[in-house]
């Protein structure tokens, strides 16, 4: 679980419903009409613009934003370091065996390239374009969470736009006049709730955990193909840590390995 | 030109002129002038060995 997400949500849902009910009575925020509206809204108009398979990874990635799915730079960099000490040890085709434990689709789908004895730069190029994929499919689930964020407040506009012209069609009645224009705010206030308690933090989240994803993939790129080359562990994993901060480096610390028998021909 | 396997034993022949490195890292690693690196199944050795007949054969007339 990720729980600043989860503490995020329920701060936020708290204390705005807290300072509602300063104003008196919690039920004269809810008016069923304006939900319709916004919602109902906010939902076709997210629905116009992307397809339902995107939704349906969207909702997935939401999921995403609230466990604790780690994608630990430093964890990756652990992994790859065994490896390369192993590839050191008892060669490449070693690996094959470690390849079954692996649990992340993209370094199982690297390794195995290297086992089967791919290029280098086809492994490269293939690893690359993999990860830009996934990139695209990440801004994708994002950007359905950006169109919530600009289309709820959007809405919430339109909704007071109807309450304020259903208010000023009985102005003949001026005693129902501020009842019907707090009527009609309301759908505002619900636009604004959606976009910043909802949409605008979930983005924000989504943006962060595809950031860190991303990086942690790049680092198994250069790793595996760091093990392909041979390298030795040691260099392997300064290597890699150069893609850490100073803070998350430490605890990473492995056997010091000698170098291989070089001859030039 | 020697020819050489790699890993998934598909074979190659590959420009001797151009090699730069040959390694064991255990597994033999050619790298070729134009950066190119090969993971083969030969050792270094052999890879030498392979080299310098390939060599001889231009330089000698075969017997």
């Amino acid at each position: 679980m990720d729980l600043a997400s989860i503490v995020g949500l329920v701060l936020a849902t708290m204390l705005v419903l807290a300072g509602m009910f300063q104003q008196g009575n919690l039920m004269m925020f809810f008016d069923p009409a304006s939900i319709l509206i916004v919602f109902g809204g906010t939902l076709g108009g997210i629905i116009l613009s992307y397809s339902f398979k995107q939704l349906k990874n969207a909702m997935v990635s939401m999921k995403i934003a609230f466990s604790g799915q780690s994608n630990e730079a430093g964890d990756i960099i652990s992994i790859l370091v065994s490896f390369a000490e192993k590839a050191r040890r008892e060669g490449l085709l070693a690996l094959e065996e470690e390849v079954y434990e692996l649990d992340d689709d993209f370094l199982k789908k690297g390794v195995q390239l290297i086992v089967d004895g791919t290029d280098p730069q086809l492994v490269k190029s293939i690893m690359e374009t993999e990860l830009n994929f996934i990139e695209e499919r990440h801004s994708v689930n994002k950007g359905v969470f950006d169109t919530g964020a600009e289309l709820s407040p959007a809405f919430g506009m339109i909704g007071t736009l109807i309450g304020l012209i259903g208010m000023l069609a009985g102005l003949d009645d001026p005693s129902s006049l501020g009842a019907g224009m707090s009527v009609a705010l309301i759908t505002t206030l619900y636009g604004s709730l959606m976009a910043n308690v909802f949409f605008i933090p979930i983005g924000a989240k989504l943006k962060v955990k595809s950031k860190q994803e991303i990086l942690s993939k790049e680092v198994m790129i250069e790793g595996i193909l760091s093990i392909q080359a041979g390298e030795n562990p040691r260099i392997v994993e300064e290597k890699l840590k150069a893609f850490l901060s100073p803070s998350s480096r430490s605890g990473l610390n492995s056997e010091n390995e000698g170098g291989g028998m070089n001859a030039a021909g | 030109m020697i020819e050489l396997t790699r890993l998934n034993n598909s074979k190659l022949v590959i420009n001797a002129e151009l090699i730069e490195t040959i390694e064991s890292t255990p597994d033999t690693v050619v790298t070729l002038t134009t950066n190119h690196r090969l993971v083969v199944k030969e050792d270094v050795e052999e890879v030498v060995e392979k080299v310098i007949n390939y060599k001889r054969k231009i330089a000698f007339r075969p017997e």
